[in-house]
């Protein structure tokens, strides 16, 4: 299972590795109750600061995505404990979809690109 | 078999061993074909110029430990005093292995200097492993399982063997080598627990061939530090074995255990070899790759440093690298040094 990270990605390394993360997840290579490395392991193995990976991993636990067990690790959490409201969940789509109708598209078109991306999200055929 | 007669044969062992690590060594820079320097893809008159005195530098400092070895080694035997044989034996090893880290490290700094443009750009995309390491993982239970019965059976017989003695016996003379041979045994675990820590970054082009690369050499150091476990069980088995048994019978059961170990030993030797090829052949297989300096800070202390945020050992530094003695296994490590000197220093002011 791996993360890549980009060197010329504009994203910061911290959520760099959140959004990789997530998308192991939504693609379900990530399982419910898979344990994830220490931080100290991957920040070693980036060559970062602690605090790049540990800001990672608080971030992940806030949208209650992994579950911090203090000695034992992390690991993913189950899906059902997401505890994000509709609305707070519906607000990045409804931002993404206002950019394109803005930019031109007709609803057809962006109704095409949306089942394409979730298709990607949650097969991972990238 | 007298113990110095013992300990020549394990010196010549050890000369072998010696002289396949140096011919090993002269041929490492040019492994990869002479287009590269060790892991340094060089320019192609590299090894016409500067490059020649750069190898003979390198080849020069690498040859140096064993030449004072055989140096000590002709005074030892002249003076007739063989047991410092052991120790000379154990503290070159590690000379020869220190000193080949450094070496290698400023060979490839000085070729640097020629290498290739491209070569030193650091690759733009890096994966990481999501698979936590961890000690266990790489444990054989077989193996632990013996270690731990053995020794706890060695010590039991010996506990025993000592209570019956009535006094008569010195608590150093029985426990005195198990305790130590034991402390050796926590030592290895913990260098297992170093290599598993040990950071792996692997960039995204080959990154198939560079992950199997490094688990194929982390797998052999940790084999071997199993295999040294294994030997120091057996050595604290056969002291007790030795220790309690009738004096007539020692010197037959001393001789029949060096044979067995000098056998045992052979066969390890030739399987570490093996390994060691099949390290060599998947690291050749992954091209060496710059990766990006994420942390961007260069530590200016020569030798030693203090960065807790920093989850590296070494850290590099304007001087080459630098301790981190924020980091847990600098402090197990000296921790570490401190007990087997108080170890030491107990046992030799005990009863």
């Amino acid at each position: 299972m791996f993360l890549t990270i980009h060197t010329n990605d504009d994203r910061p390394i911290y959520q760099q590795v959140v959004d990789g993360i997530k998308e192991l997840i939504a693609r379900g290579e990530l399982a419910e109750g898979t344990p994830l490395p220490p931080v100290r392991q991957l920040a070693a193995d980036l060559g970062v600061n602690l605090n790049t990976i540990a800001a990672a991993y608080r971030e992940l636990q806030k949208d209650g995505l992994i579950t911090v067990r203090h000695g034992s690790g992390s690991v993913v959490a189950s899906r059902t404990t997401t505890e994000r409201d509709r609305s707070e969940l519906l607000r990045p789509l409804r931002a993404a979809l206002t950019e394109l109708v803005l930019a031109g598209l007709k609803p057809s078109r962006i109704l095409k690109i949306v089942v394409q991306e979730l298709r990607l999200v949650t097969k991972g055929n990238r | 078999m007298s113990p110095y007669l013992m300990l020549t044969l394990v010196f010549i062992f050890c000369v072998g061993v010696r002289v396949r690590g140096c011919f090993r060594r002269w041929r490492q820079p040019l492994l990869r074909g002479p287009e590269w320097f060790f892991n340094v893809q060089v320019k192609p008159d590299f090894y016409n110029g500067a490059g020649r005195a750069t190898l003979q530098r390198y080849r020069a400092i690498m040859l140096l430990p064993v030449a004072v070895e055989a140096l000590l080694a002709v005074a030892i035997f002249f003076s007739g005093r063989l047991i410092y044989l052991s120790l000379l034996i154990i503290a070159i090893s590690g000379v020869i292995h220190i000193n080949h880290l450094f070496n290698v490290e400023r060979a490839e700094r000085k070729a640097r200097n020629f290498a290739e443009p491209e070569a030193g750009q650091p690759v733009s995309a890096m994966v990481l492993s999501l698979t936590p390491r961890r000690l266990s993982d790489y444990s054989n239970p077989w193996a632990e399982r013996f270690i731990v019965l053995v020794s706890l059976a060695a010590f039991a017989w010996l506990l025993r063997y000592y209570l019956h003695s009535n006094g008569t016996l010195s608590s150093r003379v029985v426990f005195g080598l198990p305790v130590l041979l034991l402390y050796n045994q926590m030592g290895f675990l913990f260098v297992k627990y170093g290599i598993v820590a040990w950071r792996m970054p692997i960039p995204q082009a080959q990154a198939e061939e560079h992950l199997r690369a490094r688990e194929e050499a982390r797998k052999l150091h940790l084999k071997v530090c199993d295999w040294c476990r294994i030997l120091i069980t057996l050595e604290l088995a056969s002291f007790a074995t030795v220790l309690t048994i009738a004096p007539a019978l020692r010197p037959k059961v001393i001789t029949g255990y060096w044979v067995m170990l000098f056998a045992g030993v052979g066969v390890l030797a030739v399987r570490h070899e093996k390994g060691r090829l099949a390290v060599v052949k998947a690291n050749l297989r992954a091209r060496p790759m710059k990766m990006p300096d994420f942390f961007h800070v260069e530590s200016s202390a020569r030798l030693l440093c203090y960065q807790p945020a920093t989850p590296m050992l070494l850290i590099k530094g304007a001087h080459g690298y630098a301790l981190n003695l924020a980091n847990r296994l600098t402090q197990l490590g000296a921790a570490y040094l401190a007990g087997l000197i108080a170890l030491f220093a107990i046992l030799r002011m005990g009863h």
